[in-house]
């Protein structure tokens, strides 16, 4: 079984890396990379907290080979930020108390990030659809998805929300 | 969870893989979205030596219409015939059910029209883990000689819990094998064998390459039941096809009534849809009639092999049956 090197566009940066054949992409990001925030649960493809970005599009990295990936553009949640500028989903998860223990946090952040691009202002029929697909053990999904909500409709009155005081 | 060990290969034209395929038989596995096929390996219920990714075969993953019927290849993702107005309208069954699997993040961008169709059949006692299938002896489908489903039975019993299958069989569809040099037409409910341990008609050197569903007319409708909307497989589902009379076009002139998750594979009950001839659109008594007598086909067939209680997955079928003929009707009459 021999290694194959493989180009991936982490982030914005172009990185090669050696691959085996078995290797997943997320074992690539997080032992190569040490990209950690892709987090590994079920490893089956129930739980979503390895929910990455390929090509903008959310996919389970625990289910896909890293050789699947070579030529694609990854984003993983240390992408989301600018720096120590936090992107305004992250902020908005942060002010709606949308993180509890936070393991699922990187996998609901990315599948979010993925809907606000193709549609700014989702509903909160289309967020929970869209979230479906990961699992949240804490926090009974309430706070995530208003999180989610407000961060594409800023001027939504939100109870819960301690943004703008 | 770790892989086992194989070799990979990426081939740049179908005779590439298809020529790699015939090499490997047995020991070759067809990579499209993995979804299924890398979870199997994961829990060692299968080690194929080699997987054939198709990748690089763009050329498989398309939705075409011509004049007799929609042609969709292989690989298209989930998401590509969600998203497809022409299924949307021509195939509605299919578009429904292509939104039921799995979730979004899960199987839509990754998951293949083709990879849900052969997804393997299933049974709660045989896809666990490899340490909890160590604390027993192997049942059927493992090589073993028991099956823990059903007492007694000389063979493997596990479900076809695709929901793709069962609206693609509604619609009548048809799926074209390839393999090197040679290409077949197969309809989707001749694809079966009553084996649950290979339940798929095909050769070790076959793949799947295209999927047709004919123009009949008439609209088509698809219902599930499982325990979440996104993640699980169905434990029950229905998809059905009702195509009016030319002459009358209040009247049913065809009925496909398909039932799904009861058994080794879809199941296409033809003298239930035979019944609906010749019935009005909106004679929902009949459908109910139809959907009973679905409910008692399809029971004998099921076993306690996917969760719920078997009394309640048999009790389900008729609602499912009747809410999707129910739907298709309505979509007609407007």
């Amino acid at each position: 079984m021999e290694k194959i090197e493989i180009t991936l566009t982490i982030n914005d940066k172009l990185r090669e890396v050696s691959v085996a054949p078995n290797d997943t992409l997320l074992e690539v990001l997080r032992e190569k990379f040490d990209l950690t925030g892709s987090k590994e649960s079920c490893g089956e493809g129930v739980c979503g907290s390895c929910t990455i970005q390929m090509d903008g599009k959310p996919v389970r990295s625990c289910l896909t080979l890293a050789l699947e990936a070579d030529g694609c553009r990854i984003k993983t949640v240390e992408g989301l930020a600018n720096g120590d500028q936090l992107s305004d989903l992250q902020e908005s998860f942060i002010n709606h108390g949308a993180v509890q223990c936070g393991f699922c946090t990187p996998g609901m952040l990315i599948s979010a990030d993925a809907l606000l691009q193709n549609n700014p202002k989702p509903d909160e029929k289309t967020v929970r659809k869209t979230l479906a697909g990961n699992i949240c053990r804490c926090t009974g999904y309430a706070k995530i998805v208003d999180a989610v909500c407000h961060t594409g409709n800023p001027d939504n009155q939100c109870p819960d929300c301690k943004t703008g005081q | 969870m770790r892989l086992p060990r194989f070799d990979y290969f990426g081939p740049d034209t179908l005779d590439a893989a298809l020529e790699l395929l015939a090499t490997h038989k047995e020991e070759a596995k067809i990579l499209a979205g993995g979804t299924d096929l890398l979870v199997r390996m994961k829990k060692g219920l299968l080690n194929p030596k080699v997987l054939i990714s198709l990748k690089a075969l763009n050329g498989l993953s398309y939705i075409k219409k011509d004049d007799e019927g929609i042609k969709i290849g292989a690989r298209t993702p989930l998401a590509d015939i969600i998203s497809s107005d022409l299924i949307q309208i021509q195939a509605t069954a299919l578009s429904q059910a292509c939104e039921k699997i799995g979730a979004v993040t899960l199987q839509h961008y990754r998951g293949t029209i083709g990879g849900n169709i052969l997804q393997d059949n299933r049974c709660h006692h045989y896809n666990q883990s490899k340490f909890h299938r160590s604390g027993r002896q192997a049942c059927h489908k493992e090589g073993g000689k028991i099956c823990y489903a059903r007492d007694e039975s000389d063979r493997c019993n596990s479900t076809c819990q695709s929901d793709g299958a069962t609206a693609l069989m509604a619609l009548g569809a048809k799926i074209i094998l390839a393999s090197a040099g040679h290409e077949r037409t197969v309809d989707l409910e001749n694809f079966y064998t009553t084996d649950g341990i290979m339940p798929f008609a095909m050769e070790p050197h076959e793949l799947l390459k295209e999927i047709f569903i004919p123009f009949q007319g008439g609209q088509s409708a698809y219902h599930r039941l499982a325990f979440r909307s996104a993640i699980d497989y169905p434990i029950v589902c229905a998809g059905v096809l009702l195509t009016p009379s030319l002459t009358q076009k209040d009247e049913i002139e065809g009925a496909r009534i398909v039932v799904g998750a009861m058994g080794r594979s879809p199941l296409f009950l033809a003298g239930e849809s035979a019944g609906l001839k010749g019935k009005k659109f909106t004679d929902f008594a009949a459908f109910q009639t139809a959907a009973d007598a679905a409910m008692n086909s399809a029971a004998t067939f099921a076993v306690h092999n996917v969760g719920g209680t078997l009394e309640y997955r048999r009790a389900m079928v008729s609602p499912m049956v009747f809410r999707a003929l129910k739907e298709a009707a309505q979509a007609a009459d407007r």
